[in-house]
């Protein structure tokens, strides 16, 4: 049994552990564990405020936790050594609810910029390989358009194409499609599902119910900073223990209505 | 030809040697202004709490003290006390250029402050540092946003130029105040060194607004 505790857990990409964070009197996050194995789904659900963002965010570092622990492929990241942080930082890709693609930059440079500035790629091996993602995400013809230039689903899956390029090893996508006209969801849904089907580790925060049962290999009811409830799709949805889960599922399901 | 004309003209190739050296002053001071006003700002918005107090300092002290004690100051006063033998020319740019920092400071500050958060979040996100970040992601949308504050700075720095008559600069003020007190034709002279100054705040604002049309972000209305 000791032996299958330690390897399960080496098998875990990411694991978080313990992660506490406060603003000010309000605690966010209460404690929070969970770990994403290779090629794993986790999707978060719960209200908007429950710290589902900030958990993510807090993963990577982008707001420090106040307590708590990170690892990566079983090493401990030390947040405090830069070095250890950038280096972290470049193989955990980020997909922000608001795409924060860079304002200056057309989408190739997008795409580009970290690969030549970060990694040290060589301009011409970087264009080639922006090139690439940006196929891959289905926006080859829009490489010389700048951010005001496209559509909010074109930025997301820009972004999408950004955070690809550096070979991340896990993904942490903050309500990808929160900030889009419902038409243009499918899009991006798309792209994330073609991640998913090319074995790409994830951990996702959304209200898309629908879309994350189909794709979750577990869910997380996430809620005042704690994790209620968490197992895969159809217990979580159907069946949940929690009462508070329950109800958070039906009213979500019937509003969006695409369960 | 009514005498006042003819004064002008005559005095038109010497006081326009002038606006050469007006030229000289503001470029080097706005030149001065920029290269230490933008670490200034980015001091002042990421830096620590000494550094941003610092600089807040420098801003306070070069934004209160009025032009002219400044230069005397400095002219007379610092730049003797630290052994430095500035030409009139030298000293009246560099302490244009450390007033124009402070000034400049702020036009950049309030850019930076302008971008939305989540630039800086996407570019740490990629792994960069926040130099890389500074440097690559928030100037280049920064600057671009200054252009219009940079353009009334301009005006401004070229304006306050003719200050520097005090301590000797030969330039456009200096020259007009030499031929009018010679030729007693004050009014027209005058008039004429108040047109240079005028065109010369035309060229400068109209060359600034090209080149801010020129740097524009495709889609991006700001």
């Amino acid at each position: 049994m000791e032996a299958f505790m330690a390897r399960s857990e080496n098998d875990s990409v990411l694991r978080v552990e313990n992660i506490r964070k406060s603003f000010g009197d309000k605690e966010i996050l209460k404690g929070l564990s969970l770990s994403v194995k290779k090629g794993e789904v986790k999707v978060i659900i719960g209200p908007s405020g429950g710290g589902k963002s900030t958990l993510l965010q807090c993963i990577n570092f982008l707001v420090i936790p106040d307590e708590g622990e990170v690892w990566l492929e079983g090493e401990k990241i030390n947040h405090g050594k830069k070095r250890e942080l950038y280096a972290y930082r470049q193989q955990v890709g980020m997909i922000f609810q608001d795409f924060n693609l860079f304002d200056h930059l057309d989408a190739l440079e997008n795409v580009q910029i970290a690969l030549v500035r970060v990694k040290k790629m060589d301009k011409a091996k970087a264009r080639e390989r922006a090139s690439a993602e940006l196929r891959r995400v289905g926006l080859a013809e829009h490489a010389s358009q700048y951010p005001a230039e496209l559509s909010g689903g074109q930025k997301q899956r820009v972004s999408i194409a950004r955070a690809l390029a550096m070979d991340p090893k896990v993904m942490l996508l903050d309500e990808p499609t929160s900030a889009l006209d419902p038409e243009l969801i499918g899009e991006v849904h798309a792209v994330i599902k073609d991640l998913v089907a090319n074995g790409m580790t994830m951990l996702m925060a959304t209200h898309q119910i629908g879309f994350a049962s189909v794709l979750a290999d577990e869910i997380i009811f996430m809620e005042d900073g704690t994790i209620v409830e968490q197992g895969p799709p159809t217990k979580i949805l159907l069946d949940a223990e929690c009462a508070r889960t329950k109800e958070f599922c039906a009213k979500i399901t019937h509003i969006s209505g695409d369960s | 030809m009514p005498e006042g004309l003819v004064a002008v003209l005559n005095a038109l190739p010497y006081v326009l040697k002038g606006s050469v050296v007006t030229i000289g002053v503001v470029v080097g001071a706005m030149g001065l202004g920029l290269s230490l006003g933008v670490p200034l700002a980015v001091g002042l918005v990421y830096g620590p709490t000494w550094l941003r107090k610092t600089i807040a300092f420098y801003v306070w002290f070069f934004r209160g003290v009025p032009l002219l004690v400044l230069l005397f100051l400095f002219y007379f006063g610092l730049f003797s006390l630290m052994g430095i033998n500035f030409s009139a020319f030298s000293a009246g740019t560099i302490v244009l250029g450390l007033i124009s920092a402070a000034y400049q400071s702020q036009i950049f500050r309030g850019a930076i402050l302008s971008l939305p958060e989540g630039q800086l979040k996407a570019a740490r996100a990629l792994g960069m540092s926040d130099a890389k970040a500074i440097m690559f992601i928030i100037l280049p949308q920064a600057l671009r946003l200054s252009i219009p504050g940079w353009s009334n700075e301009y005006s401004i720095v070229l304006k306050d130029s003719a200050v520097t008559y005090a301590l000797g600069v030969a330039e456009i003020m200096a020259r007009t105040h030499f031929v009018a007190s010679r030729t007693y034709q004050h009014l027209p002279l005058y008039i004429a060194a108040g047109i240079i100054y005028l065109l010369l705040t035309y060229i400068g604002v109209k060359g600034l607004r090209v080149l801010e049309k020129h740097v524009r972000i495709p889609g991006y209305s700001y």
